[in-house]
């Protein structure tokens, strides 16, 4: 989606004002870029173009039929419309028809969720059609016992960003569109759960999802996150030496969840892992070590300083050297050292201890 | 990921192999082919012939058979113990209600069917004898590709599937694709309601399939033709099968592969075709690109209907200008289905432009007082009798705000409540709506939903929203499934007013 063929830029009109666009761009990249705002549901930028949910449609001069924005490419010279009677009508009827299979609040809007609900912010600012529902038989996954990953078919739209992220993105295809029509619904092989699939619990079909139909099962339920204000802090994930952004929702002094910062934002692009998603219990837990600690004469375990702990442990290595040789000893560095951590074991290794026993873990 | 290749092409068949869809079959499917667990679910899913693995009978639902009592069949069926599933049209509708037994065996319990009888001036001529010599192809090979094209321009052919976009058109483009890797692929999965033509050419005269599809290949130089069928066609598989061996030695270098539908309608829509081809979920693609560019495995594609193709040997045997002339308001015959409440249901072979009267003569006349017709199918909806002598043709009927669609043509008495016909075709289209796109998903379900309240309510205000979704629908689907499937109610509503009018309850 994002790649640009070729290096071209031409003129189009949009909205009646000549703009500038480049090849291989389509109508909605180039109207967010102008700041013209296309509403979208299917769409996330990290995926292939689907024009699925038929929010984008906008008129192209010479086409008949209004066309996804999310997916049509622009040439020079072409004349796009993304406001008129016709989209608007659309809209109106399209919405209704997506609050006709949807969970509705009192006021008959899409139910907000913990995390967003775009759909709702569609239908709140326009004057949609109301329908009765359908009812669908859609099908959810009660039984599935995996502790991160929550799925309502009551708020699913069918955009099928998650499975579309599963396989384009992470290229784990854990999760499917099964069955056809109304039934449609997203399932996994045998309807297993997803512990029982090659699912990484990597959460981004949670973070890709446009409506909370897909939500964070460890995360605070949305009365709660309104109850008190949720502070957010940027930081970098320490798990591996990648270094993703990520983005902690702290509220009463503990962080209540963890997201990726938008796509495009950071170099981990919107994605996260198992961990640096759902890894954080170990911030407020008490076993963590806060402190440095020796064991003692005694056995157990004393706070100490970190001059003194450093001290101890060197003393048991060089022991080990003088009475063993060096290649007694070996070093294993964590898989959550940057490149220039790793640098500095082996020098450590290496020069300081003279052995060539050094390992680090991420590298089987 | 790898969205294409071999093995996930197969995956559908080697799942119907294992006897349909289960945790097991697709946990083994998956071992062989190397494709995900999840792929192979979510596409076997998709298909209704193996997505409930088990044995019964299959009653069709489509609305000839409805008005021929296809209700009661199931429940004598059910009543004898039988476990019964109601499936859409199954293309037998001069011979309803029809099923299928549990391994997959026609039964019929109507009338026998009828076709135009052996005369040799007509292109198609069902009742005639093959001609095993294939000298159409030996005369394309002799014009050369360009020569065939001017040909097909001069015939007027138009795409017999339901579109009618002139055929000519497909073959240019095909061959003005800088992509020298080229497919040709045949639509035979014939299930619109109320059509059945393409059955009978499949039966009687599979050569001048296979013959137009060899004339295909060599002009637009494909080495391998894809044939897809519909899996609930077994009679018509067995009878291509038969006629692909017959005809190796005329085929050369070119491969024919038969590919099996597995229960989707959506399938008969030419991009989900393709999907399906490549053993994925039938979920129509964005257009554009079209198949012509971009078709099988993304790959430069003609695809024709099974009927267009047929026409193309008679074209070139006789000429372009001869099978033109054999239409009388638009170019050459038709094959037209006729079903219902006529005295011979059967396909009739007629001048492309005859009108109802004539073809329900041919037919051996009404059955009954009749009230309404749909003249192509459950997308073109129901016209009153004031169009028994409008043109059956594509332009004439566009314009009447129909269409020409398949030839199924299906005509209704005066016993049948038009309201319960429009509900019986929006059974079908919410059933076999792929899901993909919300106004034909929702939109399908609503307009089933409320006219079935209507039904029971007898209340008018079920329908008062009905325009507006159905403009939606139009307006905002990806396939032509949703742009039509709200025709059934639209058209009933305009022509029959009476039929939607205030009701007690439930008579």
């Amino acid at each position: 989606m994002n790649e640009v063929i070729g290096t071209g830029t031409f003129e189009i009109e949009l909205n009646g004002k000549t703009v500038k666009a480049r090849v291989g761009e389509t109508v909605v990249e180039v109207a967010r870029r102008e700041g013209i705002d296309i509403p979208t549901l299917c769409h996330d930028p990290r995926l292939d173009p689907a024009g699925a949910c038929r929010v984008c449609l906008v008129e192209v001069e010479g086409q008949r039929r209004m066309q996804p924005g999310c997916a049509w490419r622009v040439n020079e010279g072409m004349k796009v419309t993304t406001e008129s009677p016709r989209i608007q009508r659309h809209r109106e009827v399209l919405y209704g028809l997506y609050q006709a299979d949807h969970q509705l609040d009192d006021a008959g809007l899409p139910v907000p969720s913990a995390n967003e609900n775009q759909l709702r912010s569609l239908c709140e600012k326009t004057d949609v059609v109301s329908l009765e529902p359908v009812e669908a038989p859609r099908r959810g996954r009660d039984h599935d016992v995996n502790p991160y990953i929550q799925f309502n078919p009551d708020l699913c739209i069918l955009c099928a960003r998650c499975t579309r992220y599963c396989d384009e993105v992470e290229a784990v295809s854990a999760i499917t569109l099964a069955w056809r029509g109304g039934e449609t619904t997203i399932s996994t092989a045998g309807e297993r759960g997803l512990l029982d699939t090659s699912c990484e619990l990597c959460g981004g079909c949670i973070d890709t999802c446009p409506t909370g139909a897909l939500i964070e099962k460890k995360a605070p339920p949305l009365v709660q996150l309104q109850a008190k204000p949720v502070k957010t802090t940027r930081s970098t994930c320490n798990f591996c030496g990648v270094g993703c952004q990520l983005d902690l929702h702290e509220q009463g002094g503990k962080v209540v969840k963890i997201t990726s910062p938008p796509v495009g934002e950071t170099l981990n692009d919107g994605n996260l892992c198992v961990k640096g998603r759902f890894a954080y219990d170990f911030i407020n837990h008490e076993d963590r070590i806060t402190e440095p600690l020796v064991r003692g004469e005694d056995g157990e375990l004393h706070p100490t300083t970190w001059e003194h702990a450093l001290q101890v442990a060197t003393q048991g290595l060089l022991k080990v050297r003088e009475e063993h040789g060096a290649d007694a000893l070996g070093f294993i560095s964590s898989s959550r050292c940057t490149g220039e951590e790793n640098y500095l074991m082996q020098k450590l290794s290496r020069a300081a201890f003279g052995t060539n026993n050094i390992h680090q873990c991420a590298a089987t | 990921m790898k969205r294409h290749g071999a093995n996930r092409e197969q995956i559908i068949e080697l799942l119907e192999h294992e006897g349909g869809v289960t945790e097991q079959s697709v946990r083994k499917v998956s071992g062989e082919t190397g494709v995900p667990e999840a792929d192979i679910w979510g596409a076997g899913m998709f298909y209704s012939l193996i997505n409930q693995p088990g044995k019964r009978v299959r009653v069709c639902d489509g609305l000839t058979c409805q008005m021929m009592g296809a209700e009661q069949l199931a429940e004598d069926l059910k009543e004898s113990g039988k476990e019964v599933e109601r499936v859409i049209c199954l293309g037998q509708c001069d011979r309803a209600p029809a099923s299928l037994d549990e391994t997959m065996n026609l039964v019929t319990y109507g009338k026998t069917t009828h076709i135009s009888p052996e005369n040799s001036d007509l292109p198609m001529n069902l009742g005639g004898a093959e001609d095993m010599a294939w000298s159409a192809l030996a005369k394309a090979r002799e014009m050369g590709a360009e020569a065939v094209i001017e040909e097909l321009k001069a015939a007027g052919l138009q795409g017999r599937g339901g579109a009618g976009f002139p055929a000519h058109f497909k073959w240019s483009s095909v061959r003005q694709q800088v992509d020298q890797e080229r497919y040709v692929v045949c639509n035979a999965d014939e299930s619109e309601p109320g059509t059945f033509k393409d059955r009978e050419v499949l039966l009687r005269r599979p050569h001048l399939i296979l013959e137009g599809l060899a004339i295909a290949a060599h002009v637009v130089h494909a080495k391998d033709i894809f044939i897809y069928i519909r899996g609930e066609f077994t009679n018509e598989i067995a009878s291509l099968k038969k006629a692909v061996a017959e005809a190796e030695a005329m085929l050369g270098d070119v491969t024919v592969h038969i590919a099996k539908g597995h229960g989707a309608y959506i399938c008969g829509e030419e991009t989900a075709l393709l999907e399906s081809l490549e053993g994925k979920r039938g979920m129509p693609r964005l257009k554009p690109p079209y198949p012509t560019e971009q078709g099988f495995r993304n790959k430069p594609t003609l695809m024709h209907n099974v009927e267009t193709i047929a026409c193309v040997p008679s074209i070139l045997r006789r000429g372009g200008t001869w099978f033109q002339e054999q239409g009388r308001t638009e170019a050459g015959s038709k094959l037209y289905c006729i079903s219902g409440h006529v005295n011979n249901p059967g396909v009739y072979e007629a001048p492309l432009g005859i009108t109802l009267d004539e073809l329900v003569e041919l037919a051996g006349g009404y059955d009954g007082n009749p009230n309404s017709f749909s003249p192509g199918g459950a997308s073109s909806g129901f016209l009153p009798m004031k169009y028994r002598d409008l043109p059956l043709d594509y332009k004439s009927l566009a314009d009447a705000g129909s269409m020409l669609g398949s030839a199924g043509v299906v005509v209704l008495n005066d016993t049948i409540d038009m309201a319960q016909a429009v509900a019986w075709q929006l059974e079908f289209f919410e059933r076999e709506s792929c899901g993909q796109c919300a106004p034909c998903r929702i939109g399908t379900q609503y307009l089933r939903r409320q006219v079935h309240k209507y039904l029971e309510t007898g209340t008018v205000d079920s329908l008062k929203m009905t325009s507006d979704v159905s403009w939606e629908m139009e307006e905002g689907s990806i396939c032509g499934l949703g742009m039509v499937a709200f025709k059934p109610l639209q058209t009933a509503q305009e022509h029959f007013p009476e039929a939607f009018q205030k009701r007690s309850e439930k008579q």
